[in-house]
């Protein structure tokens, strides 16, 4: 069933952000997905959301969000680039839901725009990594043959890593006992899938630049921070595992207690 | 009138090829199959340039249908590994191309009537078959021993 025409495309994107308190439906959001890897290019894919009217209504517009993330993770690179050069209108979906909201959607609704923009930024400053942040190889040689360059790199994932932590414990802190938190929880699916692509990455070049690099000394502001957010991603699994709807569609990722030892060798290193 | 009636004859007004008929009943919503033997009928398909695109002009149709048919999704992700392993190498080409077609089925969801979620058998499916593609050793090595186990 794949999309004809850029009005079908329209239609997925209002199905997927309909005004019912419930997760984005799979069906639409991947329909887009399949769309932008059918036609290899993202910018349709904007065009037509700036066509949808969702600024009335602050389910929709958190719907959208969430929509949108799946779409630059799973989607065809270019959707990265020229979801870039549409900064400005994500950030005015910032700005619609007035305070609070009348269903407490207003701050997250702010901050997971705050959050896809960074994620849009980090992916202008490096071009090299792909939605998920899926471990490329070649992305970690280029960054420890330049270590300036990757201590850069590193440091800018930790930031991201962050603004994840961040607007997981928000959502969290918004989510109530009842059947219509389907949607804020939603949320969290691309955000585990991101955080722990982020974890790899962090953890597989951290690893490397150990290795090239002679001075630990220097590379010890990163391991603290790595350390730390190795906690502090573990609790946010744990809470997620502890939510049904998010353990059957995805599967969490464990993280041992301890933090791994940045030293060991890729290869004898426990796997992840 | 029983569901296999009107398969033929919408196989018929639809102008499928005989290939793309074999296709269409190895992955239709009865409850049981593919069984092996139509998978290999199949497969063997794909070894002529023209049938290959046939075949694979309807799994993607069958990928791609709507969540009321599951039973063709995880049907096709059954047939479609099958292939992978088991057809010409155009098939492995293909599927790597097309990687995100299964990669989006990672997700797929369908509550039924009777409020059970039946996705997951595709989630499962479509998570395997994805690191299978993304395992270039592993692929060469499944289809080697597929190559032996059908005696070639």
């Amino acid at each position: 069933m794949s999309l004809k025409s850029e009005t079908d495309l329209q239609v997925a994107i209002r199905k997927a952000c309909s005004n019912d308190e419930t997760a984005p439906k799979r069906k639409h959001v991947r329909s887009c997905i399949v769309y932008t890897w059918d036609y290899k290019t993202g910018a349709p894919f904007w065009k037509s959301f700036k066509l949808i009217p969702i600024q009335n209504n602050e389910i929709k517009v958190f719907k959208a969000l969430i929509t949108m993330h799946k779409v630059l993770q799973e989607g065809h690179p270019s959707v990265i680039s020229s979801g870039y050069r549409n900064r400005d209108w994500i950030e005015s979906l910032g700005r619609v839901t007035p305070g609070e909201g009348f269903k407490n959607y207003g701050r997250i609704t702010n901050e997971y725009v705050g959050y896809i923009l960074r994620k849009l930024n980090f992916h202008y400053r490096h071009p090299g990594f792909n939605g998920t942040f899926e471990y490329e190889e070649y992305v970690s040689l280029r960054v420890v043959s330049d270590p300036n360059e990757g201590y850069n790199a590193i440091l800018d994932l930790l930031s991201l890593q962050d603004y994840i932590d961040d607007l997981q414990r928000l959502i969290f802190a918004s989510v109530g006992e009842s059947r219509s938190s389907e949607c804020k929880v939603s949320a969290l699916v691309p955000l585990i899938a991101e955080s722990y692509g982020i974890y790899k990455f962090i953890l597989s070049m951290l690893r490397a630049m150990h290795h090239s690099s002679d001075s630990e000394e220097l590379l010890e502001p990163l391991r603290e921070r790595f350390v730390s957010q190795h906690a502090r991603l573990y609790d946010f699994y744990a809470d997620c595992s502890s939510i049904r709807y998010l353990n059957s569609l995805v599967t969490i990722p464990k993280l041992p207690f301890d933090p791994p030892d940045l030293l060991a060798d890729d290869a004898d290193a426990p796997p992840l | 009138m029983s569901k296999a009636f009107v398969r033929s004859i919408k196989n018929v007004t639809n102008g499928y090829s005989s290939v793309q008929v074999l296709v269409r009943n190895a992955t239709s919503n009865e409850p049981s199959g593919p069984s092996v033997s139509e998978m290999a009928e199949v497969s063997s398909h794909t070894f002529d340039q023209g049938e290959f695109l046939e075949v694979m002009d309807m799994v993607d149709k069958r990928l791609n249908d709507k969540g009321k048919n599951w039973r063709h999704v995880a049907k096709a992700l059954t047939l479609f590994e099958y292939l992978v392993l088991n057809g010409s190498d155009r098939c492995v080409h293909w599927a790597k191309h097309n990687l995100y077609i299964v990669k989006t089925l990672r997700e797929f969801t369908f509550i039924d009537d009777h409020d059970k979620d039946q996705g997951a058998l595709i989630r499962v499916k479509a998570k395997e078959l994805t690191s299978l593609l993304l395992n270039d050793e592993r692929l060469m090595e499944e289809r080697r021993l597929a190559k032996e186990r059908n005696g070639h």
